[in-house]
């Protein structure tokens, strides 16, 4: 690109003044390198006086596929004007010491090393106390501290709490389904679509940078349908809005599957093979025929189909393709078993039509969904007949049966042959692809000799997996290795809830769970221990609390009152690092400040949606003291050494039984000082050059890609999707000219599902899914968590702030009334003598927030909408939404034993939920 | 250059606005970050139906009647609202021990730049709403030229773009009277008024303006209106798919507006009604004039061919397969500017 010479201004003296602010030093790649998903967002980043002065979109991405709109120019309002939290009021520049009581704002100053040495006192007193798992941190996405707070912990042997058992971005129904819950379709597949279902999400909000595709897919000739039971922001471009009941989805996308089914317009063969459904069912008693039946002996999870001509067909678990068979999906069948005895069967698509024919024909949900039949009707006929994309969000999985709405979501893209094509497929989350980070981590020495060992000794493992199951592809003997990795159980959030913060009790109240089961919720949670699904964890009280990108008391459902009460006063120690004041950094002892995304090298969160590794560089100086996390980190090992040593301790166990040894952690942490610059501080730039070289080498990023290269391009896009868990459940090859879609793999290649049926699984034939009546995708209403009250609290992300983040942002809060809402309908306002803006106590059983309402038509009648990610500050008392939120889990999530309902980190657990809460709010004077 | 006169304008396709605010926000962080301009947003995105920034400003009069100048109200700092401080340091270093949330300083606000966002009308479940960005028209009879008496505002041959000469002004705030857009704000340290100036120092550079480059829903054009060439002339003259604000007020808006396209209203029995948009009719022609009914009706009839199928040159033109053709000659990347020494 050749400079264009700044055009001779006709010099007037106003003028001057605005071309004076159209000028700058330096020009730098920046990004946001947060919990902004899908964010990398490339900007450039503007420096004058070595401050940087602003930000914006670079533009700068090619063409992918001819035919369909580029990505430029990523951004948003937030990322806009990110550099205000450089410089802003709730920046922190120096590290700060409790003096008052926690929460009590009384702070001091103090140097690095006091407080590090105070820290890492308390460290050390709790792995002499209790054992190094003892210091805690709470799991979080963001990208620029993940790592070295992994590395870290991984260090000392302390724990981390996983991450989406934590926060809920679990698509627990997709997991079910799929053995997987992460396909991601690259943002601008979505232009491919011609039918777009936006369902449990709220683009025009989340999805700012790529809303655009779904514009230009709608003049391209898509349908856009927004289904919600509020008119949310989402609507606005939308053909049709589906007004539905609250929490009844499973039963309107079960009438759709209905409709296809009858009308026979269902892509059949394609249910034949990507799914489960022409599986065969004992009628006797509800499970799969298996060959442990049949035969006596093999595998129990080896299922069968019905050949018209040969009669039982044992499913391939490793190939779905059926080379034009026509496997029955209809039908009544006898099967032999071993003892000779005689059984009825009938592919599992024969009871799911009995199932829905019973219970969901338009006209049936339309009691439960009040949704008119006609549209069911509409909407199953355009489904059938067109590439059909449902936009889900992280909404779904928060509902109390958030999974049966996922399948039944899933459902109707398997009887429509909806995945695995561009334009087609559900939406869920998905990183990872960055691998050689994590081969960093792994690594005991520098340098591509050490990568490249890493990386044959990976691929070993997965061969001798494969080479004891012929069956299983990479994808599958990848995700049973996580699985039976013995992943550590006390990264469980459930059971850190339950042992120490006291949810337990609510988990059991009659009323806020699913009635409708024979059993209590601890009967079940007690057969899960017993039958050994999960092993107990330790019961060790925490003592530290490390709080680097997370936001505890913020975001946890259930509250802070909840955790102040009962976890707080067992922590000895509550460390926050982060660059600015969050609510969790307010009860805090110690208060760290770390350096802005502007002020250190990093990358923004990869994912299929962008398909880039977008660089963010060092733009200018940290401000104040703040320091980046990994140098925070290395000083703080080096503390910790420095008084093992006084306190004559060098060695130590850790919970599973591992020694660890103070001396060798300094040099473990930076591979022998290869990290660490001239003068012992860590060398990130050091460390993000040889992350980039091993990508390259796990084949991932392109040959020639350098830290010089991303420093002149800002970003490269990925050329696969490796071997990490979530990336390889994409199952599909990127292709440089084109979009990109998931589950390829799948349908081109007849790859099996990583499920314990090996297929998309519609039926579940757990012991559990049976007695609860779940086998298959049904409807069932949501419990009455929190009480007894006419009003649902609803939720969902907000427009302006990523999480809480950009919050206390002075121009973003000029784009809003500047102070936290919810959102009601006129006529409950009325009802309650509320006017707009004015002042609510909004209660339930749980507990209670004092908040401003906001009326508005297009809020559903008995609904309350608290958008997330408000900072508790902002509230009265500092106390946020959460406060009513009960926490619950689902009892299914402790289901195991069973494939892929194993534990699996950041993936199948026990999940907490919280959407339609039960509450009622009344008018309060003054907050 | 010549003597030529031309006209910059710029296209807005409401279909694709979010009312995410990054225009604003781009416009903010750029121009209005000073003392005095700190409550101006040259940019704002409204929901409509609303009473918009600054409030109620369809109801504040300005521009022509009958080839008349007619002056109406200069909205107050208290109609437009927001430029607030916040009490951070009391929050978070004042020994308030969990008394004191994060609240504006002072009186509590009852008006600001978005403060009705995402209201909107109608009755559940037919409620309504679109986002409508605004900002100076730049019109071809500029109501505030013609009212300045101090002669500080003019408009440009060149490009069109209407500007007011900040050392002659005298802060009259004739010029805010006049317009009926009441996009004119008063700086109140400065004494004078202020507007969006459509980035001049950019378009000097050959950038296109921060809210349509920074849009990240694709959906700002910008462009010379007598370049046939171009997708605003496209729009506006040939396709006449893009229409302006309230083209009754007589000042010749440059800003213009492809009207928005709701979802269908559903019926008493809860069935949906394929005939109709849920925003209604009247609104849009209250806002845009009765030429929105041929816009839309065109609009409604291409997309019908893509639907079916087909092929639509008005939608590729929208579609903007290629970002940077919506700036038709300003595609001028900063970072290519060379930067004079210091």
């Amino acid at each position: 690109m050749a400079a264009v010479m700044k055009s001779e201004p006709v010099y007037t003296s106003w003028k001057d003044i605005y071309r004076d602010k159209w000028q700058w030093d330096e020009v730098y790649w920046g990004s946001h390198c947060v919990d902004c998903y899908p964010g990398c967002c490339p900007m450039r980043v503007y420096v004058r006086d070595g401050i940087v002065w602003r930000e914006e979109q670079s533009g700068s991405f090619d063409t992918i596929e001819e035919g369909v709109p580029d990505f430029n120019p990523m951004g948003c309002q937030k990322g806009a004007c990110w550099s205000q939290s450089l410089y802003g009021p709730d920046r922190l520049l120096y590290p700060l010491k409790r003096v008052g009581e926690r929460g009590e704002g009384k702070w001091n100053r103090v140097t690095w090393d006091e407080a590090l040495t105070d820290i890492a006192g308390s460290m050390l007193d709790a792995i002499q106390e209790y054992g190094p798992h003892t210091i805690i941190r709470e799991g979080t996405p963001e990208y620029s501290t993940v790592m070295s707070t992994v590395k870290f912990m991984a260090t000392i042997g302390a724990q981390g709490i996983d991450m989406n058992g934590s926060i809920n971005d679990f698509s627990i129904g997709l997991y079910e389904t799929f053995g997987k819950f992460s396909p991601v379709s690259s943002a601008d597949d979505w232009f491919h679509s011609e039918l777009i279902l936006i369902w449990h999400m709220n683009p025009v909000f989340t999805r700012i940078p790529f809303y655009h595709f779904i514009a230009e897919a709608r003049y391209n000739g898509a349908e856009v349908v927004n289904i919600s039971p509020d008119i949310n922001p989402s609507h606005t471009h939308a053909d049709y809005q589906v007004a539905i009941n609250g929490a009844t989805d499973a039963a309107f996308g079960l009438a759709i599957v209905q409709v296809i089914l009858e009308e026979k317009i269902a892509d059949w063969d394609f249910m034949r093979e990507q799914t489960d459904l022409g599986y065969l069912v004992r009628s006797d008693n509800g499970k799969y025929l298996r060959e442990t039946d049949v035969t006596g002996e093999g595998r129990e999870d080896q299922m069968y189909q019905w050949d018209p001509d040969s009669g039982l067909k044992k499913a391939d678990r490793g190939d779905c393709r059926l080379h034009g068979l026509q496997i029955a999906l209809q039908g009544t069948f006898e099967a032999t078993l071993a003892d000779g005895s005689k059984v009825e069967v009938r592919p599992a698509l024969e009871l799911l039509r009995d199932h829905i024919n019973a219970n969901y024909t338009p006209e049936l949900q339309q009691a439960i969904t009040g949704v008119h039949p006609d549209t069911i009707r509409m909407l199953a006929r355009k489904v059938a007949a067109k590439r059909t994309n449902i936009m889900l969000g992280y909404n779904a999985c928060k509902f109390y049966h958030g999974d049966l709405i996922e399948r039944a979501m899933c459902l109707v893209l398997a009887v429509s042959g909806n995945w695995g094509k561009q334009g087609t497929g559900i939406r869920s989350w998905a990183s990872g692809m960055h691998e050689g980070e994590e081969i960093v981590m792994a690594k005991q020495a520098p340098g591509a000799q050490a990568a490249e060992a890493i990386i044959a000794a990976r691929e070993a493992q997965f061969e001798a997996y494969k080479a004891k199951d012929p069956t299983a592809t990479t994808e599958i003997a990848i995700r049973d290795i996580t699985r039976l990795d013995n992943p550590p159980v006390a990264s469980i959030p459930a059971f850190f809830w339950r042992d120490h913060c006291g949810y337990g009790e609510r988990w059991n109240t009659p009323g806020w769970g699913d009635d409708s089961l024979p059993r209590s919720f601890d009967d079940y949670m007690n057969e899960a221990m017993s039958k050994g699904w999960w092993k107990e964890p330790p019961k060790d009280p925490p003592q530290v609390l490390i709080e680097c990108g997370g936001n505890m008391l913020r975001r946890t459902r259930g509250g802070k009152t909840a955790l102040l009460n009962t976890l707080w006063p067992k922590l000895k120690k509550i460390v926050t690092i982060d660059f600015r004041i969050s609510q969790t950094a307010l009860y805090a002892d110690y208060v760290l400040p770390a350096a802005q995304h502007y002020e250190k090298i990093g990358f923004s969160i990869p994912t299929p949606h962008v398909l880039n590794l977008n660089l963010s560089d060092q733009a200018t100086q940290p401000a104040g003291e703040a320091r980046d996390e990994w140098d925070i980190y290395l000083a703080l090992l080096k503390k910790m050494q420095e008084l093992g040593k006084e306190r004559g301790l060098t060695t130590y166990e850790s919970y599973e039984g591992d020694t660890y040894n103070l001396e060798e952690m300094v040099n473990k942490y930076t591979l022998n000082g290869y990290f660490q610059d001239e003068e012992g501080n860590f060398d990130n730039e050091k460390l993000k050059d040889e992350g980039i070289r091993d990508s390259v080498l796990c084949g991932v990023l392109p040959f020639g890609t350098t830290l010089e290269t991303l420093r002149e391009e800002g970003h490269v896009r990925f050329i696969d999707m490796g071997v990490s868990p979530m990336g390889s459940a994409q199952a599909s090859p990127i292709e440089k000219d084109k979009t990109f879609v998931p589950f390829r793999n799948h349908t081109e290649q007849g790859h099996p599902f990583p499920t314990y049926a090996r297929r998309a699984q519609f039926y579940i034939d757990h012991e559990w899914f049976l007695e609860a009546n779940e086998q298959l995708p049904t409807y069932k209403p949501n419990p009455r968590a929190g009480g007894n009250y006419p009003l649902g609290m609803t939720s969902g992300h907000n427009r302006w702030s990523i999480h809480a983040m950009n919050q206390a942002n002075e121009v973003i809060l000029g784009t809003h009334r500047g102070e936290p809402n919810i959102m009601v309908n006129p006529d409950d306002a009325s009802d309650r003598g509320v006017e707009d803006d004015g002042l609510v106590r909004v209660y339930n059983d749980v507990g209670e927030f004092i908040v401003r309402v906001k009326i508005a038509p297009n809020v559903k009648p008995g609904q309350v909408i608290s958008y997330n990610g408000w900072a508790g500050f902002q509230y009265t008392g500092w106390s946020g939404a959460n406060e009513a939120e009960p926490g619950m889990v689902k009892w299914i999530g402790f289901a195991g034993g069973y494939g892929h309902l194993n534990h699996m980190p950041n993936e199948w657990q026990p999940i907490p939920v919280s959407r339609w809460t039960r509450c009622e709010f009344e008018k309060v004077e003054n907050a | 250059m010549g003597s030529k006169k031309r006209q910059l304008a710029m296209v807005f396709d409401l279909n694709k606005c979010i009312g995410c605010q990054t225009c604003s926000v781009a416009c903010k962080m750029l121009w209005t970050r000073d003392e005095g301009t700190d409550y101006q947003w040259w940019c704002t995105v409204n929901t409509i139906p609303g009473r918009g920034s600054p409030r109620d400003w369809e109801q504040m009069g300005g521009g022509y009647k009958d080839g008349k100048l007619s002056m109406g109200k200069a909205p107050e700092r208290s109609d437009f609202g927001g430029g607030w401080d916040f009490n951070y340091d009391e929050v978070f270093y004042g020994k308030s021990a969990e008394k004191v949330p994060l609240r504006v300083v002072g009186e509590q606000p009852d008006w600001g730049p978005n403060w009705d966002e995402d209201q909107g009308g109608g009755e559940y479940p037919n409620s309504y709403y679109y986002y409508l960005p605004r900002l100076c028209n730049h019109c071809t009879n500029p109501a505030c030229v013609e009212a300045c008496p101090s002669g500080a505002m003019y408009k440009r041959d060149q490009d069109g773009i209407v500007l007011r000469d900040e050392s002659a002004c005298q802060g009259t705030r004739k010029c805010a009277e006049a317009c009926p857009y009441k996009k004119i704000y008063f700086n109140h340290q400065r004494g004078i008024s202020q507007h969006c100036i459509m980035c001049l120092p950019r378009i000097e550079d050959g950038v296109a303006p921060a809210c349509a480059r920074q849009c990240p829903g694709r959906l700002v054009f910008v462009g010379y209106l007598d370049d046939e060439s171009g997708p605003i002339h496209k729009l506006v003259s040939e396709w006449k798919v893009a229409v302006a604000l309230h083209p009754e007020y007589g000042t010749k808006p440059n800003i213009f507006y492809v009207p928005p396209i709701g979802p269908k209203p559903i019926n008493d029995d809860g069935s949906i009604d394929e005939n109709r948009n849920r925003i209604p009719d009247e609104l849009l022609e209250q806002q845009f004039g009765p030429d929105v009914h041929q816009a839309l009706a065109t609009l409604q009839a291409e997309m019908a061919k893509t639907k079916a199928g087909g092929q639509s040159d008005l939608m590729d033109i929208l579609i903007v397969y290629e970002w940077k053709h919506l700036f038709s000659e300003f595609t001028v990347d900063p970072v290519d500017i060379e930067q004079e020494a210091n």
